[in-house]
């Protein structure tokens, strides 16, 4: 084996050597030996340790030339996890490249660009997000179906975290999983993921406190009151519940609200619970749910419609629904007329055979529940959480904004589009007088909808898609943005009439920034827009950039509110939908999710930053301040930031 | 256009520099990064004429390009002429099949001599080659154009009869193949009429020969005017799969010979600069029979196994020997001697996916410990779908050998020809 690993070394050597003396346009030609020598190392420990060993020569020799790799400053830890999951030459460089990173986090290379700190950070996240990787599930299925890149990924991981401390990481993964749950997204299986991955970890020696919030995150799924950690199946639970005292069920009552409460993770026991209480004592579900003085009010007005509302729509497979549930009774918004019976009618409603199939993933068959159920159960997540509502992998970025829009303002009219999808498979909805049927049309903007998405957006973003696209369509020719016209009869009359683009859409250039600039701070600054404040979301397109600034695409994000932070700063607080909010823009654009101020599922930036990335907007033509107030240094100072970004891909005339 | 516009502009720029240093260009026609290292370290100032999609690459990378397609041929073609001129060309070097004529052209016009031109046609078209072949006295097996599947079978059946085979024999395979393609590209073996049924309407007019039989081989000899200087004989294991160098001692043994039909071969086509890759097939009776001649890099790696076994590069050599100005002690310095001069047998097995969606990769371990085993190349490739295979062309990965016997070397090539590398 020694001799064997001293052979490999010795012909890795040589390819990296040989390609070190090659010119750079002829480094392809010799980087090949490198990489299958690599690959025959990487087959084992100490072959992982020789390839370390040389780490530091890498960017020397040319290892990374010409390819996505060669800037150690530019790789962002997001994306090395997919290198490792396809089969080709591309995941034994992202092997190579890990290990180059190694060596400058522990000092053995030094980098022009990359510190040793940011080394070691973007190595723990890079373990962080590929968990799957570092405790391989120990499964035969999922054996057979690894190859030996896989195999190969698993033993650098192992490698790594040996190298590095289990301390960073565990760290790094609460203070992810803080990040994702902190947005309180409905759709939670991926952070459950990360929580029982990460669960492997309490077992090392790690810190205390990350071990208590991995403890803490990973109970909040499980067994997170008193009796159901006595008894750890849902039968027994339920059992013991019965003979529970009064006492005891208060307690389960204020364990399960709590933990609900502070991570917006529901147990499937909190489930049980609740279904128990439906029948045995509904008095204490206001407490296991804690809901607010309007919620109990909520609660105890409605108690026969919140009654069958549980027992059709609550089980332990629509969990989540519970946090949805509480939060919809403290907004109180049962009190309007509409809304009690537009939910009504989904307890029965006869739903189409295709959405039907759409709906009932195998779990909820196998929990024998209704599609009706399912559908209730989203409709309490959708109301309690309107900007938990995401896009999942779809590019359906409009469609998310307008169910998060009508669940904030106008739910009569999402329970109607809700109700006929779900038994027409068909919506209607009319633009510039004519009436456009998503039954008709062929295609919308996604190809196909992957249905990873909460329920009530499994029903409707199929059609909303088809219709957005259709309207878009039909503008085409009009020579300025679509979206002055479709946002207002799309999502509605929240939207205001007065449209502002930056792109002439002749040239596709960056025409008259300033008045650009200047017409949404006098539009929506407090201080330049004589006050008037944002009484209903605006729908906004932003610039999408990259970690580095880089543009990456179109993005649609709602502005909720504009207030000052509790630093007295003017914020713009948006909502959206791809339920990563806290991704990092690049140049010093950060997001941030809380601790600005921020209210649940909303993200923000400081007002100038945000206007920086944004390239159309609505706005009120009545309400609006004079821009010649604003300032020539904030218009400068916004245009910097534009054009150091996304800037960059534009011609800008003016 | 605009493109090209851009290019005299930076070509002009180059220009005076040269000029400064008063030494004249090499164009290499054809994009092998191969050739450009080779032509790099001989520090010979170069331009490299290629197609458009290598222009970004040649700029960052500061190699003086020209922006060319070879298969457009129209009045436009003396642009590249002049383009080359002006940038203080002095000789053009083919690196593939399609550019051998584009150097001929360009080379009689550099030198001043159309005969050139004319030369390179005798190499592009197989029939006009026969033919020159046959009137020279080189032995070649029997040979028809076809035109359409008619003539194919009338060929089929008139070579059969001429062997005297009888109603129910089994036929005597004829091959066909394109008349200006490299190599193996679009070679059919022909043995009953229902395979003429295969052939489609765009595969004609093409070559048809009778089957030879006998230890195939190439040479690729290294002229500089119009004399040998360095000859290589490359053994065929397994033609498109396998082959080695220097040949076995049992196939060097007829080098003599071989040597006598090369010189043969250069005197009557008339072949003063470069390099030539004809390929021979010696039947039992010891008669070599000529194949067919190409001017340019052969395929197979073989340029890769001679630098393996005799350390010189082999695009250098081309590229001095197609230069007339090269001076006569460069190239006695340049050449080792033959076959006694190699440090060992260095071959390369070609391989081809027998499935038809790539799973994984299968490298047995006891070829990798194999002494021999120096190296392969095969990844899984970015789409795990099979392309068509068109003649032997497109293989996905090679696997080369070194050691210093021939008898184990050819053993290993074929033990391994078949071998399912790609699952």
């Amino acid at each position: 084996m020694a001799a064997q690993i001293t052979a490999l070394t010795d012909k890795f050597t040589q390819a990296l050597e040989r390609l070190e003396s090659a010119k750079p346009f002829a480094k392809s030609m010799y980087q090949t030996d490198v990489f299958q020598t690599s690959i025959e190392l990487a087959g084992s420990k100490e072959g992982l340790q020789a390839i370390y060993e040389k780490a530091p020569l890498f960017d020397k020799a040319g290892v990374f030339n010409g390819g996505p790799w060669e800037d150690a400053s530019k790789l962002q830890a997001p994306f090395v996890g997919g290198s490792f999951q396809v089969k080709g030459v591309n995941s034994i460089i992202e092997l190579l490249s890990e290990m180059r990173m190694l060596s400058i986090a522990k000092g053995d290379y030094e980098h022009e660009k990359v510190s040793a700190s940011e080394a070691k950070d973007f190595l723990n996240e890079v373990l962080a997000l590929n968990l799957d990787l570092l405790f391989p599930p120990e499964t035969e299925a999922s054996r057979i179906n690894t190859g030996e890149h896989i195999e190969r990924a698993e033993r650098l991981f192992q490698f790594l975290g040996e190298e590095l401390s289990f301390n960073a990481i565990a760290a790094k993964i609460v203070s992810e999983i803080d990040r994702l749950t902190v947005q309180r997204p409905i759709m939670t299986s991926r952070i459950e993921k990360m929580i029982n991955m990460a669960n492997h970890m309490t077992q090392s020696n790690i810190e205390e406190e990350s071990k208590q919030a991995l403890l803490k995150y990973a109970k909040a799924l499980a067994a997170v009151s008193p009796l159901s950690e006595k008894y750890n199946s849902l039968r027994e639970y339920r059992l013991a519940l019965k003979e529970a005292s009064e006492s005891e069920w208060a307690k389960e009552a204020e364990a399960f609200a709590s933990s609900m409460n502070e991570t917006g993770l529901v147990s499937p026991y909190h489930a049980i619970f609740i279904r128990f209480l439906n029948r045995a004592n509904p008095d204490l579900i206001p407490a296991a749910l804690e809901l607010s003085e309007t919620g109990t009010a909520s609660f105890n007005a409605n108690t026969s419609f919140i009654h069958d509302f549980i027992q059709l729509g609550i089980h332990p497979e629509t969990r989540q629904s519970i946090y949805g549930l509480s939060r919809m009774l403290n907004r109180g918004v049962l009190t309007q007329d509409p809304i009690i019976p537009g939910i009504r009618r989904l307890f029965e409603l006869d739903i189409h055979p295709k959405v039907k199939k759409a709906l009932l993933k195998p779990e909820y068959e196998q929990g024998g529940i209704t599609a009706n159920g399912v559908l209730l159960a989203g409709i309490a997540s959708v109301l309690g959480q309107p900007l938990g509502v995401g896009q999942g992998l779809n590019p359906t970025c409009q469609s998310a904004r307008a169910i998060s829009l009508w669940a904030q303002h106008g739910i009569g009219q999402l329970l109607d589009l809700l109700a006929r999808a779900a038994r027409d498979n068909d919506i209607d909805i009319t633009f510039e007088g004519e009436v456009i049927h998503s039954s008709q049309i062929e295609g919308g903007v996604a190809d196909e909808i992957h249905y990873e998405l909460d329920s009530v957006s499994v029903v409707l973003v199929p059609h909303l898609d088809k219709v957005y696209n259709e309207m878009m369509k039909r503008t085409f020719l009009r020579g300025e943005d679509g979206h002055k016209w479709v946002n207002p009869e799309f999502y509605g009359e929240w939207i205001p009439r007065g449209f502002k683009n930056l792109i002439d859409p002749l040239t596709g250039a960056v025409v008259n920034y300033e008045a650009f600039v200047r017409l949404f701070y006098a539009t929506h600054h407090p201080d330049y827009n004589e006050g008037y404040e944002l009484i209903y979301p605006n729908p906004v397109g932003i610039y999408i950039t990259n970690v580095h600034g880089k543009l990456l695409g179109l993005h649609a994000v709602s502005i909720q509110r504009i207030d000052k932070d509790p630093e007295g700063e003017y914020r713009i607080y948006f909502y959206n939908p791809n339920n990563d909010s806290g991704q990092n823009w690049g140049k010093g654009v950060e997001p941030s999710v809380r601790g600005n101020g921020e209210l649940e599922g909303e993200s923000s930036l400081p007002f100038a930053e945000f206007v920086s990335r944004m390239y159309a907007f609505h706005y009120n033509p009545y309400e609006q301040g004079d821009t010649y107030m604003v300032e020539d240094s904030i218009v400068e100072e916004v245009r910097k930031m534009a054009q150091e970004s996304w800037g960059q891909d534009y011609t800008w005339l003016s | 256009m605009v493109k090209s516009y851009y290019f005299k502009d930076r070509a002009g720029k180059k220009m005076g520099i040269n000029e400064s240093l008063n030494e004249k260009l090499t164009a290499l026609l054809g994009w092998s990064l191969q050739a450009i290292e080779a032509i790099d370290k001989l520090n010979r100032p170069f331009v490299v004429v290629g197609p458009p999609e290598f222009q970004a690459f040649a700029d960052s990378n500061d190699i003086n390009f020209v922006a060319w397609q070879f298969e457009r041929l129209n009045e436009k073609s003396d642009e590249l002429y002049q383009k080359l001129a002006d940038l203080n060309t002095k000789l053009a070097v083919p690196i593939y099949e399609e550019t051998v004529e584009w150097a001929g052209v360009l080379n009689a016009r550099f030198q001043n001599d159309p005969r050139i031109f004319n030369r390179s046609l005798l190499l592009r078209d197989k029939g006009l080659m026969k033919r020159k072949a046959q009137m020279a006295g080189i032995k070649v097996g029997v040979f028809e154009e076809a035109y359409d599947k008619e003539d194919v079978y009338r060929f089929l059946k008139r070579v059969n009869e001429a062997l005297i085979k009888l109603d129910g024999d089994v036929n005597d395979p004829i091959h066909v193949k394109p008349l200006n393609k490299a190599g193996t590209v679009g070679h059919r073996m022909i043995q009953d009429p229902k395979d003429i049924e295969l052939m489609s309407a765009d595969e004609f007019p093409c070559l048809m020969e009778s089957h030879l039989d006998g230890q195939e081989f190439s040479c690729e000899a290294f002229i500089h005017n119009g004399k040998v200087r360095f000859l290589n004989i490359t053994e065929y294991v397994q033609l498109g799969h396998s082959n080695f160098i220097p040949a076995s001692p049992s196939l060097e043994e007829w080098r003599p010979k071989i040597r006598e039909q090369i010189e043969k071969l250069v005197d009557s086509f008339e072949i003063k600069y470069g390099v030539i890759h004809p390929e021979y097939f010696i039947s039992p009776d010891g008669s070599i029979n000529f194949g067919e001649v190409a001017a340019r890099v052969p395929g197979g790696h073989i340029f890769e196994l001679i630098e393996r076994a005799y350390g010189f590069s082999a695009f250098q050599a081309q590229i001095l020997c197609s230069d007339p100005d090269t001076p006569e002690d460069v190239l006695e310095d340049f050449f080792p001697e033959e076959v006694t001069s190699a440090k060992g047998y260095a071959g390369s097995l070609m391989v081809y996916p027998r499935v038809h969606i790539i799973d994984r990769l299968n490298v047995p371990e006891e070829l990798k410990e194999d002494p021999y085993f120096e190296r392969h190349d095969m990844f899984i490739p970015v789409t795990s779908k099979v392309a068509e295979r068109v003649g032997f062309g497109n293989h996905y990965g090679t696997i080369f050998f070194f050691g210093d016997d021939s008898g184990r070397m050819r053993e290993l090539l074929k033990e391994y020809e078949d071998y399912d590398f790609y699952l």
